[in-house]
């Protein structure tokens, strides 16, 4: 997967060479392990900085919304269909984006192996597919696949739905994953089973918003967690409040969320986010046959009327 | 919206749509007759309620 | 309020089972006190906000009708 990375730096430079874009969005090495941040390159030496590996976990597409001139774009799978979202909701104009795509193995879960040794993590290097994760005192070989974050592991849209130009060859789409398992174990529950359950989940929640602030569809200029007149969520650590959170957020993104697992991978408290959006998305598919981003042309489930719409539920 | 909050565990019973002209008011009265019975069926509303913070 | 009378929180479309509410209490028909209505220009007009608002605040119920 390295290797895209000196593919990632010579488009990048050529485009900006030519003028075709005034910035290109990527990544960069971060400061700490496994955090890798995103740039904006504006210049052939900030393009040098440009890296590509197995955590480059955050939704580059979060930062597209509302810009001005023409802007290039990294995008694994999961980016471009955002960024298909938000080309269809008029936050930004395809023909302002030159999509740099890039076909993806999946990228790590930093809960997880953090998880997995005592010590600070300092350094992780990524050679094909073993990571060799050391600190003070220790270094370990794992493998890739082992350690992918959940959504990644279920992923069915690795490679980009939309580019200009590709970094590297498409890879495999994953055939034989279901990506509601976790969904069905929660629906097979009873009422009761149900709510421990999401209380289970939700009582470490802090309420930092960090989910929020990560995901690629959260872009309302007043989020409704910060209106006050009149307030919809209580601001307090009250379990109703932070479950209200949880679900309104879900449902913003009903029929829009591409599973990218932004979300997740934010979550100081490890918290499986997921769980909500990912009903929703399964409802989606089955009451619309609709996954969200994959297409320019078709108009999301949640905006058009069609006379054969479901609607059992109204008496 | 209802088969998200039967998902986290908020009973079926809980919220209802319907679809009622102007001019049906037996219509009306029906429903409201079977959600009300529906709804006694269930115990009282405890879980989603947001109560005042205990004070130790 | 006695045992098992339960509150079910009504949002009803003015133009239609507001209506419909109307000329049910103008033809005096009888039906459950059970529901507290509260009249919403159009269903359109709904929002999951309004539901766990509801829901929230000790209603047993919502229903929401167009």
């Amino acid at each position: 997967m390295t290797i895209y990375t000196d593919k990632i730096k010579e488009i990048a430079k050529r485009v900006l060479a030519e003028g075709k874009v005034d910035m290109v969005i990527g990544f960069r090495k971060g400061t700490m392990p496994m955090m890798n941040q995103p740039l904006y390159a504006t210049s052939a030496e900030s393009a040098d900085e440009l890296i590509w590996d197995s955590s480059c976990g955050i939704n580059l597409a979060n930062y597209v919304t509302d810009k001005k001139g023409s802007i290039g774009i990294v995008a694994k799978g999961c980016d471009s269909r955002n960024i298909v979202t938000h080309v269809i909701e008029n936050k930004i104009k395809r023909d302002q984006l030159y999509i740099i795509g890039v076909p993806c193995t999946g990228m790590i879960d930093h809960h997880k192996i953090n998880a997995m040794f005592d010590g600070e993590i300092l350094n992780v290097e990524e050679s094909g597919d073993t990571l060799t994760i050391s600190g003070s005192g220790f270094s370990e070989k794992v493998i890739k696949t082992d350690v992918l974050r959940q959504n990644c592991a279920v992923c069915t849209h690795r490679n980009p739905v939309i580019y200009d130009e590709l970094a590297g060859e498409l890879v495999a789409e994953q055939k034989n994953v279901d990506p509601y398992a976790s969904v069905k174990t929660v629906e097979a529950m009873s009422a009761d089973e149900k709510w421990n359950y999401f209380e289970d989940l939700l009582s470490s929640c802090i309420r930092c918003y960090a989910c929020r602030n990560a995901c690629p569809l959260c872009y309302c200029p007043t989020c409704f967690v910060d209106e006050s007149r009149p307030q919809w969520v209580g601001k307090s650590q009250d379990p109703t409040d932070v479950r209200t959170f949880h679900l309104l957020r879900a449902y913003h993104c009903a029929g829009r969320c591409t599973d990218c697992g932004a979300c997740e991978r934010v979550c100081p408290m490890g918290i499986k986010v997921r769980e909500f959006t990912k009903k929703l998305n399964k409802d989606c598919l089955e009451l619309y046959g609709w996954e969200a981003g994959l297409s320019l042309d078709d108009r999301p489930p949640l905006d058009t009327f069609k006379t054969d719409d479901p609607q059992n539920f109204i008496k | 919206m209802k088969n998200m909050l039967e998902h986290t565990g908020i009973e079926p019973g809980r919220l209802h749509f319907s679809w009622i002209s102007s001019a049906e008011s037996t219509k009306f009265v029906d429903v409201v007759k079977k959600i009300t019975e529906e709804v006694k069926a269930l115990d009282p509303h405890k879980k989603f309620v947001k109560t005042e913070p205990k004070v130790d | 309020m006695a045992e098992n009378e339960p509150k079910i929180l009504s949002f009803l479309c003015s133009w239609c089972s507001y209506g419909a509410a109307d000329l049910a209490g103008v033809s005096r028909m009888e039906y459950p006190p059970n529901i507290r209505v509260i009249r919403i220009p159009c269903t359109g007009r709904m929002s999951p906000k309004f539901i766990l608002a509801g829901l929230k605040q000790g209603a047993d119920a919502v229903w929401v009708s167009g």
